[in-house]
């Protein structure tokens, strides 16, 4: 009888619990953590968007703002995990920042603040898709030039 | 009801080796719980603004958490719960709290717009052993049941439900060998920008020369997923287990991308470990065996 109880109990309790996981994840866009649907590369083939430091303090450029293939990126690529900053975090804040507040500015500088005294960096933006033949195709498009005391951004991009 | 009895075993006989082998599985989830609080705690000091606001972070403004060590205090009481926790210190609460606090650690750390996964089974397992406690905690035997069955149950919803997303974000050509062309470029870009460097290993060579590999290996991982609910079943659970950890591996090999986690999670709850260390273990007449044994008794 008691083992009963307590197995009417544990589905009382599971099924309560799937009811608030899927009441949460449904008014979250699925994600209520550590509920959630699990929707990672749900969307295959679709066009996706990265990023990319380059440390262009020694290089030679003939123009900032130019878009470029993964061969034309001028400077050395900054590894980002031997600042302790996760890539992603850096992806997600370009395409997810629509307009580029002096504090979403001061937001990308704060992550990258570590390099910032000995190095100017362009910050880009790659964005991949597949051509019409089913290849995938990379172009970077520069978002932000950082150094000491000096930030620019890509006119393209909006600013308040 | 016997889908029920399936999953929570009511009529089992407790076993030595099951107790064991649940204190050594809570140890896991707190070690990794710490791991967590601590590896994002100091992180979340970097952090400025809040781009993406999940969970919490849509009624709150988290950004309290991103400066004067507010987010290494709260590691410090996501852990001390934790411990308390497994101690049995407070076990009606204990796990609760830690896990409140766990999500604002989560929502502060991925405020940047990345929704990270990584963490997420860590955090149903601490959910699964917060609720045993504070429904089940003066009946050590029914507490394990229910924390494991909860377990079996939400890991097995869990990848269905990845393999459901997948079927209806894209539809049956999702396996298409491009799209993994495509995820191999993007994990290139991701690769050289977290380490400055990227070059591709012989698999990820083989599938971009080769379309097919690319496709059978997306058969298998959107199968695997799929039968992700024979996690609910004992038999066949060592069997999804087994297919889920090669998924893990193929996607670390063809995508780069390491779910270690998961992948030791699953070893411990995808196998019947407690079944073995009954045969194997002698608890009686090994003294430290018996110890640990006799210790894991009395906090559980």
């Amino acid at each position: 009888m008691e083992r009963q109880n307590s197995l009417k109990k544990s589905i009382k309790v599971t099924l309560a619990t799937l009811v608030i996981y899927g009441i949460l994840v449904a008014t979250h866009l699925g994600e209520f953590w550590p509920f959630s649907i699990y929707p990672m590369f749900s969307q295959a083939g679709n066009p996706w968007k990265r990023a990319i430091v380059q440390d262009i303090s020694q290089a030679e450029i003939d123009s900032l703002w130019k878009v470029t293939d993964k061969s034309g990126l001028p400077g050395k690529t900054i590894a980002l995990n031997e600042l302790n900053v996760n890539t992603n975090d850096i992806a997600n804040y370009l395409s997810k920042t629509e307009i580029w507040t002096p504090k979403k500015q001061s937001g990308v500088r704060k992550l990258l603040q570590k390099k910032l005294n000995q190095s100017n960096l362009l910050v880009y933006q790659a964005k991949g898709s597949l051509s019409e033949n089913d290849e995938p195709k990379v172009e970077f498009i520069p978002y932000l030039y950082l150094s000491a005391d000096t930030t620019l951004l890509n006119k393209n991009l909006r600013i308040k | 009801m016997n889908f029920w009895n399936n999953i929570f075993k009511p009529d089992k006989k407790p076993t030595k080796g099951e107790a064991l082998f649940f204190k050594i599985f809570e140890l896991f989830i707190i070690v990794f719980v710490l791991k967590y609080a601590w590896q994002w705690g100091p992180y979340i000091q970097q952090v400025g603004e809040v781009v993406l606001p999940l969970g919490i972070a849509q009624y709150i403004d988290v950004s309290f958490m991103f400066e004067h060590n507010i987010s290494l205090i709260n590691a410090f009481l996501i852990s001390l719960f934790a411990v308390l926790g497994f101690f049995r210190i407070l076990p009606k609460y204990s796990y609760l709290l830690s896990l409140v606090l766990f999500h604002l650690h989560y929502v502060s750390r991925f405020s940047l717009g990345e929704i990270s996964h990584g963490s997420n089974f860590i955090g149903m397992s601490l959910l699964a052993l917060g609720l045993g406690l504070f429904f089940f905690g003066k009946h050590p035997v029914q507490y394990r049941r229910f924390t494991m069955g909860v377990i079996f149950f939400f890991f097995g919803l869990g990848y269905t439900s990845a393999a459901v997303s997948k079927l209806i974000g894209t539809g049956l050509t999702w396996p298409a060998g491009e799209h993994l062309w495509l995820w191999i470029a993007e994990r290139s870009v991701d690769v050289a920008s977290a380490t400055g460097q990227f070059s591709p290993n012989i698999i990820q060579e083989w599938i971009m020369e080769y379309r097919f590999l690319g496709t059978l290996s997306l058969v298998f991982g959107l199968l695997a997923e799929f039968f992700g609910f024979l996690f609910w079943f004992e038999k066949t659970r060592p069997y999804i287990a087994t297919a889920l950890i090669m998924m893990h591996f193929g996607v670390y090999l063809t995508m780069s991308i390491m779910f270690d986690v998961y992948i030791y999670e699953l070893l411990i709850i995808g196998y019947p470990w407690a079944n073995l260390f009954d045969r194997y273990l002698n608890f009686e007449n090994n003294p430290i065996l018996s110890k640990i044994y006799q210790w894991s008794i009395q906090i559980s």
